[in-house]
């Protein structure tokens, strides 16, 4: 049995507005083994967006436990959370995260050059995420002058240069044509099929039927918890 | 605190920054840095300018570079002619000036006086008797001469006049100064030193700023004066010298010093020689130019903050993923800094090229013409670059604030825009 990484008990999200308060999560129980592929699901407002927040550290739950690698996150100093988001996670959101007026290839670079990499190693290692995500002809464009779905990759590339523990991704094809969609998709794949942990929030039923595992998500509460049929095994209901 | 890393990462954030922004704003920013720095350094410059010019009107026409004249104790420099062919022999010594100095009244319009009570057309004046090609060789004293013209050799009972003695020229009536009247270059004035009165005729009217000490003297030609002074051992008040260029004033007031001049005379450079007042005018000048500066100083460091605030409050959310892939708030700070650095870099270095480059030489050419001096700029480099680096301090303090303020929010409402 693979272990697992993330560990959530009984996670609590409460936005308070005024005097109107409202719970978001409410209770979660959700255990993510190591080089699983996780899609969570739901309509909009479900709180799929917000338990990927509390779960890749962007955000502080109301209440109940984070566990990552067996440590809890609670209480941990925003150095140190910086250093997870740094050395541990690698990010992919929606509309892409891009520095503007950084090139693709710097774009990538800048993490690895907070994780105290020289420039030149860094500058390869860069290199050969974006050509791992298919745009190794396109290191020095402006992200104004790539599409949304090569933006996308460059974030995917920006995400796994560092070789991240979990890869977090919010809706990562809302933004995309099919066709661009079906390209990041396929990446996903690649990269899960080297073991790569990968935590997906999307609406799209197409998509989110590739991972392991699809959590469904309602008013705060999963509703479903499935083992899928996938490249790596059986389709299974748990 | 922040790491080295923390600064490799700023530093790499700002230059691409730096690099891809607007060419427009940058070159607005760095013009307002330029002006700011201009601000700090010409106003005060000017303002002590001013009194320079009139210190420097000093050196030109009075003191020269070393000043030997009269001790306390004494009339006149005893030993004068001894002193004076010994300075000579001396290399250091472009030229000198021997003056006999006196107290005097001059009188116009007495012949024209019809009432023996009326109040005579008199004032005092300081008289001064020299060699006037050895002055005018000296002080380039014939380029003063408005009206009229110099003194000639063997010119007598000619006499040149300051315009602040004359009413139609006169600055301003001052306490005990009745400017003359209808004194023209040809008009015969009356002359007292010493309790001797002579007619004297106007040669030439010696028209300068009004602080001139020029302005408010008559020249005549030396042996004239010692005569009316009854001085017969050719012992002078003062001797002015200037030096070669290069020969430090100091340096030659103590080889005179050491010679033995100052048993006869006061020794003093150009800067000991001046009236006490002018260096007390300079200090209050430079600190009004400072008080001026420092406004110039807040407003540079507000422009800087509104800039930095509104780029950084615009690149809220990118600040937001930045700090979510594992950037550090202290890398984001300092890549604001740079930023800030570098436009106040970029506007003190061409502020530097203008002041150095045309301003303090033009203006040393083309003194402005005041009415109390000709103004220059004076910009000392040490004092320069101490504004600069409050300029750049002040810059970078007005960088940093904002640029807290925003990666100081939370990150996940940075990435999503939320207030």
């Amino acid at each position: 049995m693979s272990m697992t990484i993330i560990d959530v008990q009984n996670l609590v999200k409460t936005f308070r507005s005024g005097a109107i308060e409202t719970r978001v999560l409410k209770g979660i129980d959700l255990a993510v083994p190591k080089g699983e592929w996780l899609s969570i699901m739901g309509r909009s407002g479900a709180g799929k967006s917000t338990l990927m927040y509390q779960m890749s550290l962007l955000d502080d739950p109301t209440s109940g436990k984070i566990l990552i690698e067996g440590r809890e996150v609670h209480g941990m100093s925003e150095r140190e959370k910086m250093n997870f988001r740094l050395f541990k996670f690698g990010y992919v959101f929606q509309d892409y995260a891009l520095l503007p007026e950084l090139t693709a290839l710097e774009n990538v670079v800048v993490p690895l050059l907070m994780e105290n990499l020289a420039h030149a190693q860094a500058q390869a290692r860069a290199g050969d995420a974006l050509t791992k995500v298919g745009l190794g002809e396109r290191f020095h464009n402006l992200p104004s002058q790539l599409s949304g779905g090569e933006q996308q990759r460059v974030s995917i590339a920006r995400a796994i240069a560092e070789s991240p523990d979990i890869l977090f991704a919010d809706e990562p094809t809302a933004n995309l044509d099919r066709e661009s969609s079906l390209v990041v998709m396929d990446i996903f794949r690649d990269l899960h099929r080297e073991g790569q942990t990968i935590i997906m929030v999307t609406h799209e039923e197409e998509y989110g039927a590739l991972a392991d595992r699809r959590v469904r998500l309602d008013d705060g509460r999963i509703i479903s918890d499935e083992r899928l049929k996938n490249a790596h095994g059986n389709a299974a209901s748990i | 605190m922040p790491s080295l890393l923390d600064v490799r990462v700023g530093w790499y954030l700002a230059r691409r920054q730096l690099k891809r922004a607007s060419l427009w704003t940058t070159g607005l920013i760095v013009f307002v840095m330029t002006l700011t720095f201009l601000d700090l350094v010409v106003v005060t410059g000017l303002l002590v300018g001013i009194v320079a010019g009139i210190t420097n009107l000093y050196r030109v026409q009075v003191t020269g570079d070393v000043l030997v004249s009269t001790p306390d104790t004494k009339n006149y420099i005893d030993h004068s002619q001894e002193i004076i062919s010994f300075i000579k022999t001396l290399p250091q010594v472009q030229d000198l000036s021997a003056r006999y100095v006196t107290g005097g009244t001059i009188e116009a319009n007495y012949l024209t006086a019809v009432d023996p009570n009326e109040k005579p057309d008199e004032t005092g004046a300081s008289i001064v008797g020299v060699d006037p090609a050895a002055e005018n060789t000296f002080s380039g004293l014939a380029s003063d001469i408005g009206e009229g013209s110099y003194l000639a050799p063997g010119d007598y009972d000619e006499v040149l006049i300051g315009s602040e003695l004359i009413d139609r020229y006169s600055f301003g009536k001052l306490p005990g100064l009745t400017p003359l009247t209808n004194v023209y270059p040809g008009t015969k004035i009356l002359l007292t030193v010493n309790g001797q009165t002579r007619e004297v005729t106007v040669k030439g009217i010696i028209v300068t700023t009004a602080n001139s000490p020029l302005s408010e003297e008559v020249f005549m030609p030396a042996a004239e004066l010692s005569e009316l002074m009854g001085r017969t051992d050719y012992n002078v008040n003062e001797v002015a010298i200037r030096l070669k260029p290069g020969e430090d004033a100091a340096a030659f007031r103590d080889l005179l010093v050491r010679s033995g001049v100052s048993q006869y005379a006061t020794v003093q450079t150009f800067e000991e020689g001046i009236p006490n007042g002018v260096a007390e005018i300079t200090s209050t000048f430079a600190e009004i130019g400072n008080a001026i500066s420092s406004v110039g100083l807040v407003v540079a460091s507000i422009t800087i903050f509104i800039v930095i605030f509104v780029n950084a409050v615009t690149r809220r959310k990118f600040i937001g993923i930045l700090k979510g892939i594992g950037i550090s708030a202290q890398a984001i700070e300092i890549s604001y800094m740079f930023q800030s650095f570098f436009y106040a870099a970029i506007g003190s270095g061409i502020g530097l090229l203008i002041i150095y480059g045309f301003l303090v030489p033009y203006f040393s050419a083309h003194p402005i013409v005041l009415p109390i001096s000709n103004a220059i700029i004076v910009a000392p480099v040490g004092e320069t670059f101490l504004r600069i680096a409050l300029l750049v301090v002040a810059t970078v303090i007005a960088g940093f604030i904002p640029a807290r303020m925003i990666v100081r929010k939370n990150t996940l409402d940075s990435i999503l825009g939320r207030e």
